[in-house]
């Protein structure tokens, strides 16, 4: 019996307890809806709810555990579950049930297991990449992965697997995007929100946001394709700095790109949060605009303004596909910008592409990886939230 | 009060009194400072805006050419002696014949229209002339024959593809400098197809098939399309549109409306607002973990990267629509209360109706940055090759398939230039997706905005 | 001959710090201020009241070109400030707001020390050529506003820590630290409770030996406890303009007699 004929089933069970139910209770009250505690269409919910949603639950988390399982005991099974609470809530179903407090209570019910999917999600994350790096730090020593300095994985044995190339790539890399799209990111929202006419706001505004939505793959190509071999040929060749096209300065550069939008919207709203009474002071004592922006309003909003700057570095950090694309392959620690050098993420995907033996070391330190990845992105993001959650109580 | 009284008010330095009609030195060094600082923003605002164009611009250039196909229109003989053996016109006996045997067939095709044109280009050899002609062509030509087996035994005009460094010879890929460096083709080819442009046979057109194709392998870059993509990427969204949208919005409504103010709620709220700013590829190996090594999921299966996509939308969408419940002022919820509706009753009959538009539009934000994302798919298996279309849903959830945006990585890791085109072309056909979804998301918006 | 008439009539009107003549303020559509004239003299508390809405703090923020910062406001007429057109093209705002300072009607002390809330007006100035004669016009100008017993051993503490009647104290110190002409408070009691209050018009008091002070109020009492000139606004005309004392024993126009008495309120 497939699958979609168990759950037509199932339905066109709830849709018959919905109108017996009605029927019935109708008929036990004379045909006087006033005599009943809820509307009629209460006392149908609450057989329809609790013969349907126990059954799809079923179905759903034994298809999910176990996607082989025989079809017809599934089925058999679904259509037991949705019988008994059928006729378990037809029994219950009198003019005196508080047939609206029941389905109030089971809709509540479903809504905060809705909302405990976000808990799910995390734990799920947390858990999943432990128990896989608690395989990985059985088979390699944890000291060589954080404190090695060379990477070469070789599937065979012998591997090197220390992280600090990584995170020395992806923290060059993260540092020179982060140069480009702070103070570009930063005195465009000034520009927006204390100089620009509401024309110019409106249509730089949406422009720049523009940014924010183009995807990250797109950034990557654009990477591989125009900026990588632009900077090499207009740079690092006539420069002798190096002949690769990927390299840290193209991903730095293009991911400070991606970062612009990110930075202005975020340090405009903070901007927008100091005080117009603070502006008007400085203004009122005779200052210039720029100056009333540097003493006063930056000041106020640099809480505010760090926490945007850790949500970017966290972003900077985790992004992948501008780096796959345009920062290269080599684990390389180097000063060099214009050499190519890798990140975390570029060797997570590539640990993970292609054939993969999740018994092997080369395969399992993604997770490590991943979860060295995920330890230090929401170490910036909790002091970020906080901080400018702070910042936002300081001014309401 | 007694400091005041004790002190005299500020004893004025003598300051000079210059005219205000007249800028001080002072004044003049701080008005260039400002205006310094002006333009310091307004150039912000400017490269900004420039990285953008360089951006866009950059892809659509080179994406352009990827809906743009030069074909070559020439007769076919398709020989029933060589297709159908038992000439009794039987489709298993037809399909017997491989693409081997049509590759043949227009091979000869080519060589007699040549022949038949008149061309003599000094160099040209017998296999410049039917490499010409795409790999790819062989096997459309079988598959129209296997459909239509009355074709057998005459002789077609078949529209075919040529190979892809005659037709980047016509974007600008490839020159005759280049062909005469390369392996794949040569300038004696080259002149050829000139040839037959001059003929009327060979024409560069626009390319619907790169819409409808599927993925084609390494040596057949003409050939390739984003078909499977695009139906992988719906099957997708279509996941994310029924999971993340109503999870979402349930999660919303407990926390904005029912949540107890206690230490559950508190790590709820947390966890959403860490999980918005989780990096993507840490969706992806939970995806990896959770679903395909756990659960036992098919790798490049639709259905998992939906679910990957719906748990990294989710927070998106469930921000979005805690801010438009908000907007609805308490007002709407006294009053319902107070006519003696239940609190559940007030929420879903009025609040959740005067919250929709916002709902919407934060949906639609949420399923376009989905849409576009790439990296978690790569762990879950999507790069992988695949050539047939999957099936109808719910089955076809299931099957193997792609998705935009990894087709576009899958591309870029080829080595023939012309995938690059490719590439930008299926950029464009997902920037147009999203141009669409942005202006329905603020089409709505304008339509049904509220002012409370 | 022009020129003696010009220096007679100059010599006649040294006492007059500021002259609106003909005064039209609007803000977009919106007309806001109606053909005020009025001539505020040097060395007076000179009062503004009116129901609210009536563009008293609208006519008070053109003094210094407070309304510059708005974009959609736009004032005509002649405003004076010791014979010279305030919105004369060549006027830079910056300079003129140096010389007409502003108290606002919410304390609002920069996020940054007591000292460096007095001492920034004296630097972007350029008013002090060293530390040490900063420091001067930091306890003067804290003195000057009764403050410096209070804040004299914790200069380095944020300014927002103090008090909502110290902050505004605060506030007046640092628009005193400037060393301007005019001073031009706008409702600066209205956030305080009385005894900051009456600190604060002890205050006003005292500050006209040096300045002259005009200030907004939407409080007849405050008006006469502490001006000696007083205009009432009403509906973006200036309806009557003279002596406090005048104004409120002897309203000419029935409007302000129907304020003064509480029915327009």
């Amino acid at each position: 019996m497939p699958v979609s004929w168990t759950l037509l089933i199932v339905l066109a069970m709830a849709a018959a307890g919905f109108a017996i139910g009605r029927s019935r209770v109708l008929a036990a009250a004379g045909g006087d809806s006033r005599r009943l505690h809820s509307r009629t269409s209460y006392y149908g919910w609450n057989i329809a709810l609790f013969t349907a949603v126990p059954a799809l639950f079923l179905i759903a988390i034994w298809l999910f555990a176990q996607p082989q399982a025989n079809r017809w005991v599934l089925g058999a099974a679904a259509l037991v579950l949705a019988a008994m609470g059928l006729f378990w809530t037809l029994g219950r179903t009198t003019p005196q049930f508080r047939a609206r407090i029941a389905v109030e209570g089971f809709v509540r019910g479903l809504l905060i297991m809705c909302s405990m999917i976000a808990i799910l999600t995390t734990a799920g994350i947390v858990f999943s990449m432990l128990f896989e790096t608690g395989h990985f730090f059985r088979q390699y020593p944890w000291q060589e992965f954080f404190f090695g300095t060379t990477w070469s994985p070789r599937f065979g044995g012998g591997s090197q697997l220390g992280i600090l190339p990584l995170l020395w790539g992806t923290l060059y890399i993260s540092f020179i995007a982060l140069a480009v799209s702070i103070p570009i990111g930063l005195f465009a929202a000034i520009y927006m929100s204390e100089y620009a006419s509401p024309r110019l706001r409106g249509i730089a505004k949406p422009l720049i946001e523009v940014l924010a939505g183009i995807p990250t793959i797109v950034y990557g190509l654009f990477a591989l394709v125009t900026v990588g071999p632009a900077l090499r040929d207009y740079f690092a060749q006539p420069l002798g700095l190096g002949s690769s096209g990927s390299s840290v300065m193209t991903a730095g550069l293009v991911m400070g790109i991606m970062l612009i939008p990110f930075v202005s919207s975020l340090s405009d709203d903070i901007i927008n949060a100091v005080p117009q009474s603070l502006r008007d002071g400085a203004l009122g004592l005779g200052s210039t605009k720029s100056e009333t922006v540097r003493n006063v309003v930056l000041p106020a909003a640099l809480p505010g303004i760090v926490g945007a700057i850790l949500l970017a570095a966290s972003r900077a950090i985790g992004e992948t596909m501008i780096v796959v694309l345009g920062a290269g392959a080599a684990a390389r620690m180097d000063l060099n910008p214009f050499e190519a050098m890798t990140t975390i993420t570029v060797k997570i995907v590539s640990q993970l592409t292609g054939d993969t033996d999740f018994a092997a070391p080369e395969t399992l330190v993604a997770f490590a990886l991943g979860l060295t990845l995920f330890v230090i992105t929401l170490g910036l993001n909790v002091v970020a939230l906080y901080v400018v959650r702070k910042y936002r109580e300081q001014y309401e | 009060m007694t400091d005041a009284t004790l002190s005299a008010a500020p004893a004025a330095a003598p300051k000079p009194r210059a005219s205000l009609l007249i800028a001080d030195e002072r004044t003049r060094k701080r008005n260039a400072a400002e205006s310094r600082f002006r333009a310091y923003g307004l150039s912000a605002i400017g490269i900004a805006l420039i990285a953008l164009v360089v951006l866009l611009s950059s892809v659509l250039t080179d994406g352009i050419g990827a809906f743009r196909q030069t074909y070559l229109t020439l007769p076919v003989a398709l020989d029933s002696a060589r297709l159908d053996k038992n000439g009794n016109r039987d489709p298993e006996d037809i399909k017997k014949a491989t693409t081997l045997t049509y590759g043949k067939l227009l091979d000869q095709a080519v060589q007699n229209t040549v022949a038949q044109q008149g061309i003599a280009i000094a160099g040209l050899t017998e296999k410049d002339v039917s490499d010409l002609v795409s790999k790819e062509a062989s096997a459309q030509l079988r598959n129209r024959v296997i459909a239509n087996p009355e074709l057998i035994g005459q002789t077609v005009d078949a529209r075919v593809l040529v190979n892809g460094r005659v037709d980047g010879y016509y974007k600008g890929r490839v020159s005759m400098d280049s062909a005469a460096r390369d392996s794949n083709t040569s300038p004696a080819q080259l002149q050829l197809a000139d040839a037959l442009k001059d003929k009327g046979l060979l024409a560069t057109q626009w390319n619907w098939s790169f819409l409808t194709n599927p993925d084609a392998s390494d040596q057949r870059p003409e050939a390739a399309g984003v078909g499977v993509a695009i139906l992988g990427s719906l099957y997708m969204m279509l996941v994310v549109l029924v999971l993340a949208v109503p999870i979402g919005v349930a999660a919303s409504i407990y926390l904005e409306e029912f949540a107890p103010k206690n230490r559950l709620t508190d790590i709820i709220e947390v966890n959403i607002s860490n999980l918005a700013a989780v990096p993507s590829i840490v969706f992806g190996i939970l995806g990896l973990a959770a679903f395909i090594n756990f659960a036992g999921l098919p790798q490049s299966a639709p259905i998992v990267g939906g679910l990957v996509l719906t748990l990294m939308t989710l927070p998106t969408i469930i921000i979005a629509t805690r801010a438009a419940l908000k907007a609805v002022p308490p007002s709407i919820r006294d009053a319902a209360l107070g006519v003696g509706a239940s609190k559940m009753q007030s929420v879903f009959h009025h609040v959740l109706p005067l919250a929709m538009p916002g709902i919407l539009t934060g949906t639609i934000i949420g399923l376009a940055q989905a849409l576009g994302e790439t990296a978690p798919l790569l762990l879950i298996g999507m790069v992988a090759f695949v050539k047939n279309f999957p099936a109808a849903p719910p089955e076809g959830l299931f099957d193997p398939a792609s998705a935009l945006p990894v087709q576009v990585y899958n591309w870029t890791q080829r080595a023939d230039p012309a995938f690059f085109e490719r590439a930008s072309g299926a950029i464009i056909v997902l920037l147009v997706f999203l141009l669409c979804m942005n202006i329905l998301a603020i089409f709505l918006r304008r339509k049904f905005e509220r002012r409370w | 001959m022009n020129d003696m008439r010009l220096l007679e009539r100059a010599v006649d009107q040294t006492d007059i710090k500021i002259s609106a003549r003909n005064v039209q303020v609007y803000y977009g559509d919106k007309h806001a201020i109606k053909d005020v004239d009025v001539d505020i003299q040097d060395k007076t508390v000179t009062a503004f009241i009116g129901p609210s809405g009536c563009g008293k703090s609208t006519f008070l923020r053109c003094l210094n070109r407070m309304n510059d910062t708005i974009d959609i406001s736009r004032v005509e007429g002649k405003i004076m400030l010791d014979g010279e057109d305030i919105y004369d093209k060549r006027v830079d705002p910056v300079q003129l707001r140096a010389r007409v300072g502003m108290v606002f009607q919410k304390p609002n002390p920069f996020p940054k020390s007591i000292y460096d809330n007095v001492a920034y007006g004296p630097r972007i100035h350029g008013l002090a050529r060293n530390r040490a004669e900063l420091d001067e016009i930091v306890e003067k100008s804290l003195r000057g506003a009764a403050l410096w017993n209070e804040v004299k051993d914790r200069l380095a503490e944020p300014g927002t820590g103090l008090s909502g009647g110290q902050q505004q104290r605060l506030c007046i110190a640092r628009a005193v630290a400037t060393q301007p002409e005019v001073l031009l408070m706008d409702e600066p009691c209205s956030a305080l409770d009385p005894i900051a209050t009456s600190q604060v018009e002890d205050l006003i008091d005292q500050l006209r030996a040096e300045f002259s002070v005009v200030i907004v109020t939407h409080s007849m009492q405050q008006a006469a406890r502490v001006s000696q000139k007083t205009a009432f606004f009403h509906l973006g005309n200036l309806v009557e303009f003279g002596d406090t004392d005048d104004i409120f024993t002897r309203p000419q126009d029935p409007r302000t007699e129907s304020y003064i008495s509480g029915r327009i309120g």
